[in-house]
Order: C-alpha cells, then structure tokens, then sequence
C-alpha cells in the first residue's frame, strides 16, 4: 500500500483534474464530512440565501461520512468512529453544493447520478469510494477532530472537519473529466443483461 | 428454573453488542473464497480490506460499521419453554440498557418515518418477529440489526402464476436497481409465495442462512446456483466499484400459496451482521453465532 498515489486534501481544481476513475489512493489532510440530508440543506440554503454557511468548504473535500462526535470534557473534540453513508440520497443537493462551494472532491459509497457527474466536470471535483463496514481502518486514519458545526443535529449529521493521514486506500468513483466507474459499470450491466438471462435459461434447461 | 425477563433482556442487549463488532465466520469465509476466485486488483484490494476490517473490530472490539441499524430480532419460543416474565418487554428494555451502557455510544437511527426525526426509541422498536418450536424447552433469539445501505433496496412483486423464469428476471431486476448501492458483496434473500407478508419474512429468514450452506430443495439449490452465478455476472464488485464478486450468497425459500404468487428480494451488505443464542429452561446459555 505505501506504493499508492497520495493525494492532499483540500486539493486545487487542477489537481482534481489528474485524478482518473478507477483510481486507487491514499488521503491525507483536511475533510469535511456529514451523513445528514438537514446539513446539507442548511449548506444549500446559505448557498441560495448568501449568508454564511455553518462552515467553511469552499474549495474543499465534502464525504459523505457518519461519525460519533463528542466533547473531550477539556474544551476539545473527538470522533470515536466514522464510516461512508450512502451518497446517492444527496444526489438532488449536490450540484449546486459542487458548483456554489466549488468543491474539489466529494465522496461516500456508491456513487453519484448523472447531473453531478456533469457539476463535478464543470468544477473539477472527484468522487472518492469508501469502503462501507470500515470504521476500524478509517478511524483509525483521524488525526484531529478541527471544528464541528450544526452539532443541534444528531451525531452523524454534524459537519465535522477532520485531519487524516492515510485515509482509504479509496477509489476514485468519478473523476472531474465525466468519468464514473458507477455508470460504467451500470451500463456495462445492462449490456450483458440479455446474454446472463439467456444463460440462466439455458441452465434451466440442462 | 425458568427462561427469566432478565436472563432474555441481557441477552438481547448482548446479542445486539455482539452483532456490532464481529462479521460471522461463515461470511468471513465466504469473502475469504471470494479474495481467491476475484480476478479484478482493485477488487481484491477492497476484499482484503473488509477482512482486515473485520479482524481489528472483532480483536480491538470495535464496531465494525458507523450504521448500528436499528434492533430486529427473531425469538423463537419452544413450547416446552417455561417463561416467568413479560419477555416481550425484556427485548425492549434490554436494547434501552444496551444504548445506555454501550461504548462507544450508537448513533441515534431509529426513525419515525412520518417526520424523518431521529432517536433511540420508537413506535414498534425493537422489530420483532415471533416463531414457535414445537416441542423445545428453549427460547432463541436472533439478533439482526438492518441498516439503509442494503435495507434500502429490498423489493416485493406479485405475480399470477409465475414461472421460474419469471421470478429469477424479477430477482436480477431488483440486483440491477441496487447496483453499486448496497456495500457488496451482499447476501441475497429470496421469498417466494405465501402471501405479502409471509414472502416478505421469507426473504429476510433466508438471509440468515449461513453463507456456504446448500439449499436442502434441488429445485430452490439450483436457482440460487444460477443467480449467484448471474449476479456475479453483472459485475458490479466489491464496493461497487468492480469485480468478480457482487454476491456471497443467494438464499431462497418459499411457501405454499394460491397461484398469486408474492416475490421478495432483500439484501444483507457484506459485513452480514447476525448473532444467535438459546437460553434454555435451566438458564443455561448456548450461543451459535
């Protein structure tokens, strides 16, 4: 693993651009995450209302992580376990959060529709693929807990700012050229759709 | 002696920590043959991952996923099993001791779904279902948390009289729909028959199966061959992102109906969370899983 390609978050734009789908790497620096449909809407409500957003992401990394957030009891923060959520129950929200925020990179599990494929062209901003069920390896990658915002909302859907070193390795899902290994392989699918019938049928038969 | 309120509300709450924190060896092995058979790097990548997911919260006692889900348990009540205590009431307050005493504390997931407001209590909660063993002096619960990532995707369509042909394209229908979408490789459970409800319990009880058992019924043993091959097929992946292995397993069962004919599929993400215990008439406790 320490062969793979590190990236630094929050990363510029251009560098967004070297990134292709199918990618695999390791994250270090600064990410912003939330697993709430409320946060985002308050973020997209800021974005539409130009009032300042429960915390600054411009230009940053936006995941779609849960995460357990507390008081450490001497005015400190921690995180004692954190995790990808399904993102595509954001995808109404996210291509105004991508273009308004001009985020660099998003992510979580599963993937993104069609329409924040093309905001995240239009921006330069990827998607990062997490793997589901591993809390022990990602929490394991938090080096500080920065700031934390929206926290009259339940845990998971506080937006947390985290440091991390050596988050992942995580795929990159969709890069910022209107790549996805999600539609890809959903059309790719559906193309071998009638020659898997077609074979199942031909087993029933035998 | 006799099956206690508290023997039943401790080991409910302690079923339900230790589904948090350890994937059942039957699924770690079915990952493990999957790693073996995958041909796809980054899919191995993310196979190797899960295990080594699996191993740290099962040794430093971590949750495995962030997602508790919310509490589903399946008791099964002997009926030679002598009761003393409101047992009902005992799997309800063992999840309430359990979220007072859990460390690290769970995430608030139980959801009322007319306002979409978050907490740990909740109309019907914990969801249980109820079975009878005819003749045992035991009672077994089987603790099963389900969460949105692979809960979100499960699907019901009835049918008049359907073939197999029928149902076998509705179950890759379902697989298409979820696509990437519910952390695979995933446990698949198929219920065929019965009526609504009973196909619907159907499908989530074959996903309790142990990954690598045989159906017992030639005819479900060969469809289940044929549509983890299938699925496997679409190659959608670990993660989604690609592979060889979109499936550990496909369960099916059915039941007898009336030619209107209930099909339900459901999903169990990888980490295929399940831990099951009896508590027998002498107080003895035997957990299988």
């Amino acid at each position: 693993m320490s062969g793979l390609r590190r990236i630094r978050l929050p990363m510029s734009a251009d560098e967004a651009r070297t990134l292709r789908a199918g990618d695999v790497v390791l994250v270090d620096g600064e990410i912003v995450i939330s697993a709430g449909l409320p946060t985002h809407q308050r973020l997209l409500e800021a974005a539409e209302n130009g009032t300042p957003p429960p915390m600054q992401i411009s230009g940053g990394a936006l995941l779609h992580l849960g995460s357990y957030s507390q008081d450490t009891g001497d005015g400190g923060l921690e995180v004692l376990y954190m995790n990808p959520t399904t993102s595509t129950r954001f995808n109404a929200l996210m291509p105004r959060l991508i273009r308004h925020y001009g985020l660099t990179a998003v992510g979580g599990k599963g993937g993104l529709d069609a329409a924040c494929v093309a905001a995240m062209q239009e921006v330069g901003c990827v998607y990062l693929s997490v793997l589901g069920g591993g809390a022990p390896l990602h929490s394991a990658a938090i080096r500080a807990v920065r700031e934390v915002a929206c926290d009259d909302l339940v845990a998971h859907y506080r937006l947390v700012r985290l440091s991390v070193e050596g988050l992942g390795p995580v795929t990159v899902g969709i890069d910022a050229h209107g790549d996805s290994v999600f539609a890809s392989l959903h059309a790719a699918a559906n193309g071998r759709l009638p020659a898997i019938l077609q074979e199942m049928e031909r087993q029933r038969q035998v | 002696m006799a099956i206690t309120y508290g023997a039943v509300k401790d080991l409910s709450a302690q079923l339900y920590d230790w589904s948090l924190r350890k994937v059942p060896d039957d699924t770690k092995s079915g990952l493990r043959a999957a790693l073996e058979r995958e041909t796809q790097p980054g899919a191995r990548e993310i196979l190797k991952m899960m295990l080594g997911s699996a191993h740290r919260a099962e040794t430093e006692e971590r949750f495995v996923c962030s997602d508790a889900g919310v509490p589903v348990y399946n008791v099964t009540i002997g009926t030679a099993a002598r009761l003393d205590g409101d047992i009902k009431a005992a799997i309800r307050d063992g999840f309430d001791e359990l979220v007072a005493r859990i460390r690290p504390p769970l995430l608030k997931h139980v959801t009322n779904p007319l306002t979409n407001e978050r907490g740990y209590k909740g109309k019907d909660m914990p969801l249980v279902t109820w079975d009878v063993a005819g003749g045992a002096e035991w009672v077994e619960i089987l603790c099963q948390p389900k969460a949105l990532g692979s809960g979100r995707w499960a699907a019901l369509e009835t049918f008049s009289f359907p073939t197999l042909q029928q149902i076998e394209e509705y179950v890759m229908k379902v697989v298409m729909q979820a696509g990437s979408q519910h952390c695979p490789p995933v446990i698949i459970g198929i219920g065929i028959g019965g009526s609504f409800d009973v196909a619907a319990r159907i499908a989530s009880k074959a996903t309790m199966r142990p990954v690598g058992s045989t159906n017992a019924e030639p005819v479900l043993a060969a469809m289940e061959e044929r549509l983890l091959r299938a699925v496997n097929a679409t190659g959608f992946g670990p993660m989604g992102t690609g592979g060889d292995t979109t499936a550990l397993a496909v369960h099916a069962d059915y039941a007898s109906g009336h030619g209107y004919t209930p099909v339900a599929v459901c999903f169990n993400c990888w980490i295929n969370r399940r831990t099951r215990a009896r508590i027998h008439n002498d107080g003895t406790v035997e957990r299988f899983e």
